[in-house]
């Protein structure tokens, strides 16, 4: 077992659901986590598919949750969004946009295909400097409550057995196999370089 | 010096004292703290006390802990980086860490015998850098290099990844740059083989380039492996990539293994695997496609691309010539 515990970053597209339901789980975990989105902005449901609230990585959760309950309580509290961003608030300040995070991880998790994408691009656009691995992986999450949370102890299972390995690197591809057959999802690796 | 400067650098070394005696004794969470700090104090704060305590912090390679010695690993990389010097002696103890029995060690100290063979060889092609004992430092020094390359065949696949990474940085550096080459800002100032003078007494530019290709043979040998992991295949696709952008000499190489690897996926591979494959080389082809000089090989990176899901608007948007064209003159 490795004896520094794993860096682990969890990153979805507006940093609001699914990456801050794992980061949650985790820290709760003792793992040394971070969240993060890909988007270019983070984006709320709104009072109709086609109106969402769209914000700036800059805006705290707290903004957010008082912007809504100004604009529409009874809606925001009825579907959820307001006791997520309350949740949201009580673990960090702000959603991250992974972009614009330098920081170094062993591990990193992302919650559906596109935004692995984003990762991979934003990975392999930087200048390699340390060759130091990051190893990433696609669990595909739909966006709604249930699945975030059903998600994250998924994410958390898997990291607790990665953290758990003699020799991670050489173990993951078995034991990747071995959690796609366990969770019938499919799950996309790579290995990346700093 | 005044008499205040003085009295500074005794609190310095006074406390570098300190805190080795204290690491001697403690945990090694708490002996990581301390031995930071050490380094922190005798590299970056007063780099003159580092001859002094260089063996107090070297006689970690011995710890019991695998961190410790990791640290001891990343401690020669920096000091050997703040005074060259320090190769001479410092080589032979990563060479011991690179055999060490914990595979993280040995992949810290793979890392760090990539960045220090490229500063090894820019020290050693200094004007007056002439002594046996920099010739012996060299020959150990490509020694290690030849052990390093050798490990593309370790039973470990995480060593087998850093062999690869070690295998890329080593093509790079014994090769030439070329007009047409990237070259990343932060390696600007690297040695590379088109800066290796021909009248150097003990390193011989025909050899170094012997090498070098050597390295790339052992590379596109190690990708047609038939039972190569999805890991160590993705890192290598990647390593060919960067190989085609910053040495364009070798894009046909690059391009030809591409296509012997979409024609011929180990068999070995699960079906994400094959998925998480197949969507890496996708995303190496458009970046050597971006190159200027992937315009020979328009033909069989379009193939291969289209063959991968991607329509061929959105090759054309990838490829510099088709812009090129497309502007009036």
């Amino acid at each position: 077992m490795p004896s520094h515990p794993l860096r682990v970053a969890v990153v979805c597209s507006s940093n609001q659901n699914r990456s801050m339901e794992a980061h949650n789980i985790l820290s709760k975990r003792g793992f040394d986590v971070r969240s993060f989105g890909t988007g270019s902005h983070v984006k709320l449901p709104g009072p109709a598919p086609d109106k969402p609230n769209v914000y700036d990585f800059k805006i705290t959760y707290e903004q957010m949750y008082n912007d809504l309950v100004r604009k529409d309580k009874e809606l925001y509290t009825q579907n959820g969004i307001l006791h997520m961003l309350d949740r949201n608030k009580r673990i960090k300040a702000r959603p991250e946009r992974f972009q614009s995070c330098k920081d170094q991880f062993d591990l990193v998790v992302t919650c559906e295909e596109r935004v692995y994408d984003q990762v991979l691009e934003e990975l392999n656009s930087r200048e390699q400097e340390t060759f130091q691995p990051v190893h990433v992986i696609n669990v595909d999450i739909q966006d709604n409550h249930e699945e975030a949370t059903l998600g994250a102890f998924l994410i958390c299972e898997l990291c607790q057995c990665i953290q758990h390995t003699d020799d991670m690197e050489n173990e993951m591809d078995e034991l990747l196999q071995e959690f796609e057959e366990k969770s019938g999802r499919p799950f996309l690796h790579t290995v990346c370089f700093y | 010096a005044s008499g205040e400067d003085i009295a500074l650098d005794m609190t310095t070394s006074e406390k570098v004292v300190d805190l080795l005696n204290q690491a001697a004794l403690r945990t090694t969470e708490n002996k990581l703290v301390d031995l930071k700090q050490v380094q922190e104090l005798i590299i970056n704060k007063d780099p003159s006390l580092l001859d002094n305590f260089l063996d107090e912090i070297i006689a970690f390679q011995t710890d019991k802990s695998m961190e410790v010695r990791k640290f001891v690993i990343g401690f020669i990389e920096e000091a050997c980086k703040r005074d060259n010097e320090l190769l001479l002696k410092l080589i032979a103890n990563l060479n011991m860490l690179l055999k060490d029995e914990s595979v993280n060690v040995q992949k810290k100290a793979i890392l760090t015998l990539t960045q220090l063979y490229k500063v090894a060889l820019q020290w050693l092609m200094r004007p007056k850098m002439v002594s046996d004992m920099q010739e012996a430092c060299w020959n150990m020094v490509t020694q290690m290099k030849e052990e390093v390359l050798a490990m593309l065949d370790s039973d470990n696949d995480g060593i087998r990844t850093h062999a690869i990474k070690f295998t890329e940085s080593v093509i790079i550096t014994l090769s030439p740059r070329t007009p047409d080459s990237d070259i990343p800002k932060k390696q600007e100032g690297d040695i590379t083989l088109d800066k290796i003078p021909r009248d150097h007494s003990y390193i011989r530019y025909d050899t170094l380039c012997e090498e070098g290709k050597s390295a790339l043979d052992k590379l596109l040998k190690f990708m047609v492996h038939p039972a190569i992991s999805s890991i160590n295949l993705t890192t290598a696709l990647g390593s060919l990539a960067t190989l085609a952008r910053q040495r364009p000499m070798f894009m046909s190489e690059v391009v030809q293994a591409y296509e012997t690897l979409h024609a011929n996926l180990p068999p070995t591979l699960a079906k994400s695997q094959v998925s998480s494959v197949r969507k890496n080389l996708k995303l190496h082809l458009v970046s050597v496609l971006r190159h200027p000089s992937s315009l020979e090989f328009l033909a069989q990176i379009s193939t291969l691309l289209l063959d991968l899901g991607m329509n061929q608007n959105e090759i054309n948007r990838c490829t510099p010539a088709a812009r090129e064209r497309k502007r009036p003159h």
